[in-house]
């Protein structure tokens, strides 16, 4: 009788952090069981404690290179619910601003520079040539508009907030420098050309899709609930809104709920072999409570973009498939709609005749001891959640990240991709990489969901029952 | 292409002797006009789009090679011999990619100065600290090279 097996990929390639992916094979080499294994861990919860709740944007910030403004957004919400201060709605809107251009160059990135080798190159391509220099051969118009459509968000997040990276911009009460004119009338100026690269993007995507129908059928396509923030009318948003969970019939499993009573609905399960917590929705348990975040999530959950041409693609991306979309796959192509929809709403939010206004930040002390912040980030819902003590210093903290929210739903597509395309024990690139490319569609960011340092990388293992490695690859 | 220059320092300040090339960056726009200086944590894909505007472009950066102090100044060119990246750029790949998407070769240099300490801290080691002037006198003597070039 043949043995049982382990694969391990170690680490996976592309995206942001470092984890490893365990395949288990049964005697008849066939995958049983996956697991997404995140190997960092960094612990912001923990040193936060005893700092001044006034820091914690700034020290939030720090947990992401790529989306610090989600973070420095949804802790500046938890404290504004500390000082228990309505914020200027020109700050509001400047927030929104913000946000918005984190979510487009943070898509970008993903989109263009970590997921576009596999969509252009194929999943099979050389390993050598699937990065960004084989597309920047292959299609330098698509790497010039991935660069341009990035330097588009940064731009503006350089312009509001002083610099790309780590901005301090947004604080408890509001922000702290209000928009000049010059600096709006310079972004935009830069709308109409994110927006052709936003539709022209698009076009393409669309057009490669014929070619992984078979991957978009094994990418992560089971059911599953889905929750995203969404207007009062149902409309899609990052900033501001009430939860909404669907199920995969694109029937509302829950509507109206208030982010700041996330712990009624939400739980988080710590697993023995991951650093990264497993969220699900209480009323259904755990796994069955199993939802996914993020583009795909906010897309299915939402009635409407709000935008014209981004309700367009919504409603060409809601007929994808009957009911819910329901492969991971095609959260590249929600991740594009939804910068689309970022370009035309920062064009809206630009022009609003408040937007130049000066009052842009409330000041107050500390009024409550809790305070709970939340905000669609680029990868999905995020809640920050405070405690302090009566001189506003830290006493508990908890983060709850989209890529945390999103694992249960990761390791059932790796297991997915895994039966449909390992078979016996010779492991080979096409294999390797599509299990890898379902991880990269859900773009997850380990720094930010384990606060843990470092880069990411992809490690397979093939044991045997014993445990024993029988062949490994790994990557740095 | 226009005749300006630019400097891109890269580096963490945070951590110790890796924020040098900061510090150099900073002491050049204290200290002259003749380029215009960036500071980034590293190199990026969208830093293509920026060097292919000016005639040259000084990188700086801290390396872990050398004596603490040593201060080296290097041409460096468009290269794509190593293709792997993940989230950062070397010099020669940033030029590379500038060369293959906007058709522009600006002329570059690499001053790096070695480091010591790059532990968590924003004090630079005595060594590199020393190597200050050193360094910001390599970058000024590429800006007057180059304004003699023009001349």
């Amino acid at each position: 009788m043949a043995e049982r097996r382990t694969i391990v990929i170690d680490p996976v390639t592309r995206i942001e952090g470092h984890s490893k992916i365990t395949l288990h094979l049964d005697e008849q080499g066939q995958v049983e069981d996956a697991r997404f294994h995140v190997t960092q861990f960094r612990g912001f919860e923990k040193f936060c404690e005893g700092r001044p709740y006034s820091e914690m944007p700034s020290l939030m910030a720090r947990i992401c290179g790529i989306c610090p403004v989600s973070h420095l957004i949804a802790s500046a919400k938890a404290c504004d619910a500390l000082l228990a201060v309505k914020i200027p709605p020109t700050a509001e809107k400047l927030r929104r601003i913000f946000g918005l251009a984190q979510v487009a160059q943070s898509h970008a990135l993903s989109l263009f520079h970590l997921s576009s080798p596999d969509l252009l190159l194929g999943m099979d391509a050389d390993p050598a040539k699937s990065n960004l220099f084989g597309v920047l051969e292959k299609n330098p118009g698509l790497a010039r508009d991935g660069i341009a459509l990035r330097k588009f968000g940064q731009e503006i997040i350089e312009r509001l907030g002083g610099k790309r990276i780590h901005p301090a911009w947004v604080v408890p009460g509001g922000v702290s420098e209000p928009l000049s004119q010059e600096d709006r009338d310079e972004i935009l100026k830069t709308i109409p050309e994110a927006l052709a690269i936003a539709v022209r993007s698009l076009a393409w995507l669309k057009g490669t899709m014929e070619r992984f129908r078979d991957e978009i059928a094994s990418f992560g396509n089971f059911p599953s609930l889905f929750m995203g923030t969404v207007k009062d009318d149902g409309g899609l948003t990052f900033y501001d809104g009430k939860l909404r969970i669907t199920d995969s019939k694109g029937q509302v499993v829950a509507d109206g709920l208030d982010p700041k009573c996330y712990f009624d609905f939400l739980g988080e399960k710590v697993e023995p072999w991951s650093y990264l917590k497993s969220a699900y929705y209480k009323p259904k348990g755990f796994p069955d409570g199993i939802y996914r975040v993020g583009p795909l999530a906010r897309l299915n959950v939402s009635d409407r973009c709000g935008t014209p041409r981004a309700d367009q693609e919504l409603a060409e991306f809601h007929e994808l498939q009957r009911s819910a979309v329901l492969s991971s796959f095609h959260y590249h192509q929600a991740r594009l709609i939804e910068i689309l929809y970022c370009v035309e709403r920062l064009e809206q939010l630009l022009n609003d005749p408040e937007i130049l206004s000066t009052h842009v930040r409330a000041s107050a002390r500390p009024n409550e001891l809790e305070g709970i912040g939340a905000a669609e980030a680029p990868r999905g819902t995020l809640f920050h959640h405070y405690k302090i003590d009566e001189n506003g210093l830290i006493r508990w903290a908890n983060l709850i990240i989209a890529t945390g929210q999103n694992n249960l739903a990761m390791n059932r597509s790796v297991l997915q991709v895994a039966q449909r395309y390992v078979r016996g024990d010779k492991i080979t690139h096409g294999m390797l990489n599509r299990v890898e490319a379902v991880i990269r569609a859900y773009d997850p960011c380990l720094s930010c969901s384990t606060h843990a340092a470092g880069q990411m990388a992809l490690s397979v293992q093939l044991l045997n029952r014993e445990g024993n490695v029988l062949d490994e690859v790994k990557r740095s | 292409m226009s005749d300006s220059v630019l400097i891109i320092a890269y580096g963490n300040p945070l951590r110790s002797d890796d924020g040098i090339a900061w510090r150099v960056a900073e002491e050049i726009s204290r200290t002259s006009s003749a380029a215009t200086t960036l500071c980034v944590h590293q190199l990026t894909p969208e830093l293509a789009k920026d060097i292919s505007r000016p005639s040259a472009v000084i990188f700086i950066d801290s390396s872990c090679d050398g004596a603490p102090g040593e201060v080296r100044c290097n041409a460096v060119y468009a290269d794509r011999s190593s293709e792997n990246f993940s989230h950062s750029l070397a010099p020669d790949q940033l030029l590379s990619i500038c060369k293959q998407l906007y058709e522009s070769e600006p002329c570059g240099f690499l001053v790096s100065i070695a480091g010591e300490c790059f532990d968590h801290g924003e004090i630079l080691s005595a060594s590199v600290m020393s190597a200050l002037p050193q360094a910001v006198a390599a970058v000024k003597k590429l800006l007057e090279r180059r304004s003699l070039l023009q001349a």
